[in-house]
């Protein structure tokens, strides 16, 4: 089973998170392999099995099962990270250099994509499905190093 | 050779004092490396027009000491000072607008710049003369019952706690309390007094006086709202009280506090206030305001920002707490 949490924290603003990744129905396509998804109540429900408003005791108990997650950045890359149950982080204008962990796979597609001040909201930076790499990609990545 | 910035933040005083002071800076036997005076006057004005400021910018071009004139955003002095802080100089000698150092007062402080030294003062004197025959100890847990060491002439080198005023401090090492009001009351002390915890030598020393003309009018503490000094006034309390714990305030998201976990096993004697005490146990944020005022001081982005950050944000936070 993989996991996919799907997006980082909703804006106050109403526009989408520039760090959201735009391609997940595509790529869940492509996934031969059971998915679920966790996040919060609003969010779009990209699969079957949604699994809401998960404790964090919750969230860690599905984390230890799973085969590996794909996530973009957001709280869960830490959360697992933390739980040494390393995974996918999809990335677009932040810098995994900072906010990522080395032991995860890191897809950045360019680091020119990156916001040049990266300590701002990100209410200012539009989102932009040009800088994220392509579901193939990810898909490559899955397979290569977690068979 | 260590660079010297001088910053000087005035308000209400262009025709006054400022000048003298500006004078005293530029007649010192040690030049500064850059002066900056940071103007903080309700209604800025360019004193590149008035006749003595214009003979003084082109004395300052003549002696070769760089110079800048700040319009500063009115938050108070601690923003301007934490500004100079980082304005990538070794050392910042702040001289007040109604200060006037004696020619030699930057060449004695600068004498005593040594490794383990963060700031060193000199007398700050009042006329007429009150506190000569004092003792002051220049511990921070005496500073309501004796007066300030700088008040009188100083005999000797003597390590203090704190210092007020005007003094020269080792730049970029440790940050202004950004959460004091606008009035900044205490700044200096609680910004020295910074230093000393973390190991620097705070001196005293002889043959660099410094008049005070304390002036009633202008001023960068003009401000008279009394409640600003109470508030302040009890943000400092409460920071010395605190003085023996490592304050940590985790105001991020979910991640952050996540990743602040790897680093807080090595944290001395943390005192703790966070927004999700199920990932990181603590005080309650609201606590943290409560007690300390404006807590960006502790806001890791904005310190990343500051710091042109570049490396991980574990390590962001080893260097803001260890």
């Amino acid at each position: 089973m993989i996991i996919i949490s799907p997006y980082a924290k909703a804006l106050k603003s109403g526009k989408t998170n520039p760090k959201n990744y735009p391609y997940w129905k595509e790529l869940i396509r492509l996934i031969d392999e059971p998915i679920v998804q966790v996040g919060i109540e609003g969010e779009e429900q990209l699969v079957d099995d949604f699994r809401k408003n998960l404790t964090l005791d919750e969230l860690g108990k599905l984390v230890d099962q799973c085969k590996t997650w794909i996530s973009c950045d957001s709280f869960m890359q830490h959360f697992c990270w933390d739980r040494k149950k390393y995974g996918i982080v999809l990335w677009s204008v932040s810098d995994p250099l900072i906010f990522g962990h080395p032991e995860n796979i890191n897809l950045l597609k360019n680091r020119n994509n990156l916001v040049e001040n990266q300590f701002l909201w990100w209410e200012d930076t539009e989102h932009d499905a040009n800088k994220f790499v392509n579901p193939e990609i990810v898909i490559e990545s899955l397979n290569a190093n977690f068979p | 050779m260590d660079k010297v910035l001088c910053s000087v933040a005035t308000r209400g005083r262009y025709q006054t004092t400022l000048p003298l002071t500006l004078n005293a800076i530029i007649n010192q036997t040690k030049k500064v490396d850059k002066l900056v005076i940071f103007d903080d006057n309700d209604e800025p004005q360019d004193m590149r027009k008035e006749l003595v400021y214009s003979y003084f910018f082109q004395i300052l071009s003549i002696k070769g000491i760089a110079w800048e004139w700040v319009y500063a955003g009115k938050k108070g002095q601690h923003y301007i000072h934490q500004m100079a802080n980082g304005m990538g100089f070794d050392w910042v000698w702040r001289v007040d607008d109604d200060a006037i150092p004696e020619p030699n007062v930057l060449q004695n402080l600068f004498n005593y710049t040594h490794k383990n030294v963060g700031a060193v003062g000199g007398a700050i004197l009042t006329p007429p003369l009150q506190f000569q025959n004092e003792k002051p100890t220049g511990k921070i847990e005496l500073i309501n019952r004796e007066p300030n060491i700088q008040w009188s002439f100083i005999q000797k080198v003597k390590e203090v706690e704190h210092l007020h005023c005007s003094f020269l401090y080792r730049a970029g090492v440790h940050d202004y309390h950004l959460g004091l009001s606008r009035v900044a009351h205490r700044e200096e002390t609680l910004f020295t007094y910074g230093l000393f915890k973390k190991g620097y030598k705070i001196l005293a020393v002889p043959n660099a006086n410094t008049w005070h003309f304390k002036n009633p009018n202008g001023g960068i503490r003009s401000e008279s709202n009394e409640i600003l000094y109470g508030q302040d006034e009890t943000v400092f309390n409460n920071l010395i009280n605190y003085s023996d714990k490592t304050i940590v305030i985790l105001n991020g998201g979910m991640g952050d506090h996540i990743v602040f976990k790897r680093v807080m096993p090595d944290i001395k004697n943390p005192e703790i206030f966070t927004c999700f005490p199920d990932i990181v146990p603590g005080k309650s944020i609201a606590e943290a305001h409560q007690l300390f005022g404006d807590l960006d001081t502790w806001n890791i982005y904005i310190k990343m920002y500051q710091w042109k950050w570049k490396d991980s944000l574990e390590n962001a936070y080893r260097k803001l707490y260890l």
